[in-house]
């Protein structure tokens, strides 16, 4: 098993390497680049320009750009945002957890709806349970976040129960640790909602799917001849062997973790990461775009890592050495 | 409140006291104890203290180092910071005093000496003097610190020198009689006790200084309210400054409010919500929003203030590149009556109309109307004709076949391409509107919104547009808008750089903004700058479409909103107040 998880390890070398270099020429080779937006400004001279594009290093062939990155990347420096003259990793690190917060809420708002969601439509297949549950999966996975969290935000406007986006309010500087989380908690209700129960639709389906499937198997067929109670199937036989595959999509999950809510966290004004990194896409911020991809590259790798790491856990048929 | 709000509010309260029998309206100088000459901010309502003001802006500032900020999401909260030597009344355009309590000019125009006011200190207690302006300009002058002051303080070539005469006195010299020069000096100005350390290690350590992830307290300036704290992507907190110089006409100190504090929200649908929840108390309402805010007024408890028109422009522009188009487009676009003949067929009250629900008026000109001090109102119309943009088109040799189809001279068809920028979904319904207003010629235009980075790239490139629907922000004076006008300004987009001005009128523009440049007579300026809209508005260049009004919505609690087009909301927020005691 260790040897397994030290050899994924160093495989991730090869790709992180592979991702960064496609996305570095992609990046430069589409059209215009940070300066546009300084060019446009008539109060600057081109003098101006052409001094900015050479602190930059933005005037050096792409190879030399990549490398000189490169290097600087293996001593752990990712280099300073064009925008905002701060160090990358200061950016990423003021965000990252605004986003974890969000997005691990919305994964546990998931996971618990969809999996008893699922196991209960399964077993009771076209039941009007069934339905009603499969139109709401319908609904929730045909619906845009950007839509739903305008909705919500349109709701809290109309009863007031809840802040119109943000994650914190204006004192929350001066309460107490209880009243922080509390604070926190309250705008946190709308984004999870959306996120989480956007999520769970596709999974409940999938859920829902996988155990039909091997509802329908010999062995199940086998342990209900047997005598067994059906709660013993289900849950014993039946739902062990149909979750493989959402362990999988838990695995890409946690890749996602930190820019799955890009979109919304702009709606609802969350201050995570996935804004800042889609702003930096659309201004060509280079450096921090790089940063993240390699970031998010990493929690791809390792997501999918520890979802291998829990199939062995949840199938024992399933052996890496 | 705070904690330190509250003894922000305690303090201003002692000031007041304090102020108090030296009340003196309209008679004798105001003093404080600090400060011999504070500037008494004379308009508006006398007011009450207390109170937070909360507005939102959707984006984070880039940067807390004023030198080097250029965009507006640094420029707007450290506005409330830092101040210039002078400042424009966004009332009237004219320039003030502002840490400068006087100035006088030499007869030749090329010395300005400036007094600075005594007894102003900067947040953390230092005293401001004639060091700090002369670090400001040695800054600016450094080569490599980045930021448009250098480029705004060099005429032709030329750059300014400066000398200090005393702790309270600063004189600058000129090359050549500098026309816009008083309005260069509203620059921000730093400290140089907190900042010389930084560029003594060269300029790119400078313009990493005072970065996003400073401090805030550290960030101190002469200006109304002092920097509290930052979360990045939610907000900036402002407390009010208790030393600050300003006075209202009673002689109480300014600002009124305890507390500003500037909420970061990046999308304009959740601004509004979140106006109209009473999370915000200044919001400012889009074209098309007017008529729903107004309905709004009084089951929202808010007042809709008019700012009248904006100070930005939206155009459609032919390229005339010869680099970046060939014979029969150019020689079409080239043509000053092709270009009015256009000019007549677009039918700018109906996008006015349609895409800024009315609230926008016809524009022909380069200056909108916001500029009171340059704006020339009686330049030539377009007023929407077909039949004088189909003879202007005869007279250029264009004909109308029985198909229908308009062609050149020598049986070219006239078609060509409209781009815009996608992101823009005014430019892109505004490109449309104009597309159909085309067909009526017997043109066929077709739309082709782009992303503005693809956009910008083709026009740095060689130029390779056809017709484009664009547009920018000015400034008060149209001296900063050169780099547009000249013909060898690079952002001249229709014939960008030129090494010589490739017809008569754009090398009159040239002399125009030459000679207006080494102007001090604003009088004499004006008549330049008049004159050079008079030969835009014939030629074309660039045909101007609509001026959009805008509008601001504040609280009913809120006195002395006095919003302007050019500064905004909230540009006299040191004199606004609530005049009821909550928050």
């Amino acid at each position: 098993m260790w040897r397994y998880i030290a050899r994924r390890g160093i495989n991730l070398i090869p790709l992180l390497f592979g991702i960064s270099l496609l996305s570095f020429i992609a990046i430069q080779l589409s059209p215009g680049d940070f300066l546009a937006e300084v060019r446009l400004n008539p109060v600057v001279s081109q003098q101006t320009v052409d001094e900015m594009r050479r602190d930059f290093g933005l005037d050096q062939p792409i190879h030399v750009q990549y490398a000189k990155w490169l290097w600087r990347v293996l001593h752990l420096d990712f280099g300073y945002s064009f925008a905002f003259q701060v160090p990358v990793m200061w950016l990423i690190r003021s965000h990252l957890v605004n986003t974890l917060i969000l997005n691990i809420a919305a994964l546990a708002i998931a996971w618990l709806l969809a999996i008893p969601i699922g196991i209960r439509a399964a077993t009771r297949q076209y039941s009007l349970t069934d339905n009603t549950f499969s139109l709401g999966a319908y609904l929730g996975i045909s619906t845009p976040t950007f839509f739903s969290g305008l909705v919500l935000l349109f709701l809290a406007f109309k009863t007031g129960w809840l802040p119109i986006g943000g994650m914190t309010g204006l004192d929350y500087e001066d309460l107490p640790w209880y009243g922080k989380a509390l604070d926190v908690a309250r705008h946190l209700v709308i984004p999870a909602a959306v996120l989480g129960f956007g999520a769970a639709a596709g999974l409940m389906r999938q859920m829902r799917g996988n155990l039909l499937e091997v509802l329908r198997a010999d062995f199940v067929r086998t342990a209900r001849a047997k005598g067994i109670g059906e709660r013993p199937v289900i849950y014993k036989h039946a739902v062990r062997n149909a979750i493989n595959p959402l362990i999988t999509i838990f695995g890409f999950e946690i890749g996602h973790l930190l820019s799955g809510s890009a979109i919304l966290e702009n709606v609802v004004s969350w201050p995570g990461l996935g804004r800042l990194i889609l702003e930096s896409v659309v201004r060509k911020d280079l450096y921090v775009v790089m940063g993240a991809l390699v970031i998010g590259g990493t929690t791809l790798v390792v997501g999918n890592l520890v979802a291998d790491i829990l199939l062995v856990v949840a199938d024992p048929r399933i052996r890496y050495d | 409140m705070s904690g330190r709000a509250l003894v922000a509010v305690v303090v201003g309260t002692l000031m007041l006291s304090l102020t108090g029998p030296l009340r003196a309206r309209g008679g004798a100088a105001i003093r404080l104890p600090d400060i011999e000459h504070p500037k008494v901010f004379a308009a508006g309502k006398i007011g009450r203290s207390g109170g937070t003001l909360v507005v939102g802006e959707i984006s984070d500032p880039r940067t807390f180092n004023l030198i080097v900020s250029q965009e507006t999401s640094s420029t707007i909260p450290l506005s409330r910071v830092f101040d210039g030597l002078v400042e424009t009344n966004a009332d009237t355009l004219e320039v003030e005093p502002g840490l400068a309590e006087s100035w006088t000019t030499s007869p030749d125009g090329k010395t300005w000496t400036f007094r600075l006011r005594r007894g102003v200190r900067f947040h953390d207690g230092v005293e401001f003097t004639a060091d700090d302006v002369v670090f400001n300009m040695e800054t600016a002058f450094t080569p490599g610190v980045r930021g448009g002051r250098r480029d705004r303080m060099t005429l032709a070539g030329n750059p300014m020198r400066w000398r200090k005469i005393d702790t309270y006195s600063v004189e600058f010299k000129t090359q050549e009689p500098f026309g816009p020069f008083l309005r260069t000096m509203t620059f921000g100005v730093v400290p140089k006790h907190k900042l010389e350390a930084a560029l003594a290690a060269g300029p790119a350590e400078f313009n990493k200084t005072w970065g996003v992830n400073t401090p805030p307290r550290d960030i101190v300036g002469t200006g109304p309210f002092t920097m509290q704290s930052y979360v990045p992507g939610e907000r900036i907190v402002f407390l009010r400054n208790p030393r600050y110089w300003k006075v209202d006409a009673d002689g109480n100190r300014l600002p009124y409010l305890a507390r500003h504090i500037q909420l970061i929200v990046p999308n304009l649908d959740t601004l509004r919500l979140k106006f109209q929840a009473g999370e915000m108390d200044i919001y400012g309402v889009r074209p098309r929003e007017f008529a729903e805010f107004k309905a709004g007024e009084k089951s929202g408890k808010y007042t809709v203030y008019e700012a009248g028109p904006t100070a930005s422009t939206e155009f459609l522009m032919f390229n005339e590149n010869p680099k970046g188009l060939t014979p029969p487009k150019l020689a079409w676009f080239a043509n000053t009556k092709f270009r009015q003949a256009i000019s007549y067929a677009i039918d700018r009250t109906a996008i006015a109309n349609q895409v800024y629900g009315g609230r926008a008026r016809p524009l022909y000109g380069p200056v909108t109307p916001a500029n009171k001090f340059f704006n020339n109102p009686n330049v030539k119309q377009y007023p929407h004709d077909l039949g004088r943009a189909e003879t202007a088109l005869a007279e250029a040799g264009f004909k109308k076949g029985t198909d229908g189809v308009l062609r050149d001279v020598s049986g070219n068809a006239v078609e060509f391409t409209l781009s815009t920028n996608a992101e823009n979904s005014e430019r892109v319904a505004i490109a449309n509107l104009i597309r159909q207003d085309l067909v009526q010629l017997g043109i066929k235009a077709t739309l082709a919104p782009e992303a503005f980075n693809t956009l910008v790239g083709k026009l740095d490139g060689n130029g390779n547009v056809e017709g484009l629907v664009w547009g920018f922000t000015a400034g008060v004076d149209p001296h900063t808008s050169q780099n547009i006008w000249k013909s060898s300004g690079s952002l001249h987009r229709w014939n960008p750089s030129q090494e010589k001005p490739s017809t008569a009128w754009e090398a009159e523009i040239d002399r125009l903004f030459d000679q207006a440049a080494t102007t001090v007579d604003q009088k004499r300026r004006k008549q330049l700058y008049n004159r050079w809209q008079e030969i835009v508005a014939e030629q074309q260049p660039l045909l101007y479409l609509v001026n959009a009004l805008t509008s601001v919505a504040a609280r009913n609690t809120l006195a002395n909103i006095r919003p302007s087009s050019f500064e905004g909301g909230t540009w006299n927020i040191e004199q606004i107040f609530y005049t009821v005691p909550f928050r």
